[in-house]
């Protein structure tokens, strides 16, 4: 999985002046070393990192021990941060970095990523499945993601659940934007196929 | 079932991205087949979902464990001492309070009070969280609370004993002094009943949590002052009583 380093923005819209001239105010506190301006900032950013480490990881173990690192790692960084994103989005950038890292090295301990799922196969099942009419469960949605393969599971959280073109997620996978649409697709294929019914 | 060939126009529809030509072309299909109909409602139903997924509450230790590392690794200050203090300005009129009271009666505390009624350093440190003792792979986070919890309490009794000094001896300050230190107590008292429910609301905030401990040690700070200024005051010391007020 040649992952490269994350350059999009999250969907999410920065401060506005003044809301970043408070941003810089917190960021200038946590330099001081204040940790309740530091509490302040993890408050304030840690639900969105620590969603995208659990969908992007697949468990919640992993994605606690990540969000740590994230935050380790953004305090260190923190004399970088000169204001020119908001601050959510330089967390986002650095957060999904050290996820991309960290599958990137499960991967390499698992030999090449793949998806593990026969196209046919897939296709197959899913067309044998349907979903209720009753809306779709958060939890069984959740729960589902989880169970996709690493690849598959990454292309469609950051398609589907964070909202980035399949240019940006192939950019921010290291893969083609064609490959970025086959892993998508097939996540949602195989979705159809844990959350439905024959 | 579905038909095979417009599996992935019906994936790049929902989308967004198919084209108008071949758009026309699936809509066509899809208004005489049931089986492609379902197969798109439900990829548009899981990618409605899945985009309005909220965000998930990180556990609350996570936090606990952050500001041990951080405390750990020698980033983080301790700001609590610095944070807050008592107003100058009652501590002024206090002082000149003491020119018109000095002249009682000696009296003269038990030696040690400060010693035996506060929690010592030591505890304190432990206490304070995140102390150096509080290394997340070296205690759980439950213990950590226990602790917190535990020297909490030491406070709270120190203040107790200390108040009951301070009162019992209340008489020797004249009522200007008595009033200062009256508006001061009510200050700190107000700081701990903000921060107790800040602690109650949030009970994993390292910054709630401090912010109390900073409230109780600037109480136990008062009361401990208030007691050697009346000590110096029944000794008829007024330089000594200066002493304290210039001090605090």
């Amino acid at each position: 999985m040649a992952t490269s380093k994350v350059t999009v923005h999250p969907s999410a819209a920065g401060p506005a002046n003044s809301g970043r001239a408070a941003e810089m105010a917190l960021v200038e506190r946590c330099r001081k070393g204040e940790l309740g301006a530091f509490e302040e900032l993890y408050r304030a950013h840690a639900g969105r990192l620590y969603s995208l480490a659990w969908r992007m990881l697949g468990n919640p173990t992993d994605a606690e021990d990540l969000l740590q690192e994230i935050f380790l790692s953004a305090h260190r960084k923190l004399d970088s941060f000169r204001g020119d994103s908001a601050l959510g989005t330089w967390l986002y950038r650095l957060g999904m970095n050290q996820i991309l890292d960290h599958l990137r090295s499960r991967a390499a301990r698992a030999g090449q990523l793949t998806d593990g799922m026969d196209d046919a196969a897939v296709l197959e099942d899913a067309m044998a499945h349907r979903l209720d009419a009753a809306a779709i469960d958060r939890v069984d949605l959740e729960r589902a993601i989880a169970q996709l393969p690493d690849g598959c599971r990454a292309a469609f959280v950051l398609h589907d659940v964070e909202g980035l073109e399949h240019r940006e997620v192939a950019v921010v996978l290291g893969v083609a934007e064609g490959t970025s649409k086959s892993q998508v697709h097939k996540a949602r294929l195989r979705l159809r196929v844990l959350l439905g019914r024959k | 079932m579905a038909c095979s060939q417009y599996l992935t126009s019906i994936q790049e529809y929902v989308d967004g991205t198919l084209g108008p030509i071949r758009r026309a072309e699936l809509e066509q299909h899809l208004a005489g087949c049931e089986a492609c109909r379902t197969m798109a409602t439900d990829l548009e139903r899981l990618r409605e979902s899945a985009s309005s997924l909220g965000d998930v509450r990180p556990p609350d230790g996570a936090w606990l464990q952050i500001a041990g590392r951080l405390r750990q690794e020698g980033r983080i200050h301790d700001v609590s001492r610095s944070r807050t203090r008592l107003p100058r300005l009652a501590w002024a009129a206090m002082a000149a309070g003491l020119v018109i009271a000095a002249g009682g009666g000696l009296f003269v505390l038990r030696p040690g009070t400060r010693a035996t009624t506060a929690p010592t350093a030591a505890q304190t440190s432990t206490a304070a969280p995140p102390a150096a003792g509080n290394a997340p792979d070296a205690k759980s986070v439950e213990s950590v609370q226990n602790e917190l919890a535990a020297a909490q309490t030491q406070y709270e009794t120190a203040i107790t004993h200390l108040e009951q000094i301070a009162k019992a001896n209340q008489a020797s300050l004249d009522p200007q002094t008595a009033r200062t230190l009256q508006k001061n107590l009510a200050i700190t008292d107000m700081a701990i009943a903000d921060s107790s429910a800040a602690v109650h609301a949030e009970p994993t905030s390292v910054a709630a949590r401090e912010a109390l401990f900073d409230a109780l040690r600037q109480k136990v700070s008062l009361l401990q002052d208030t007691i050697s200024l009346i000590n110096e005051m029944r000794k008829g010391n007024n330089a000594g009583a200066a002493q304290v007020v210039n001090k605090s």
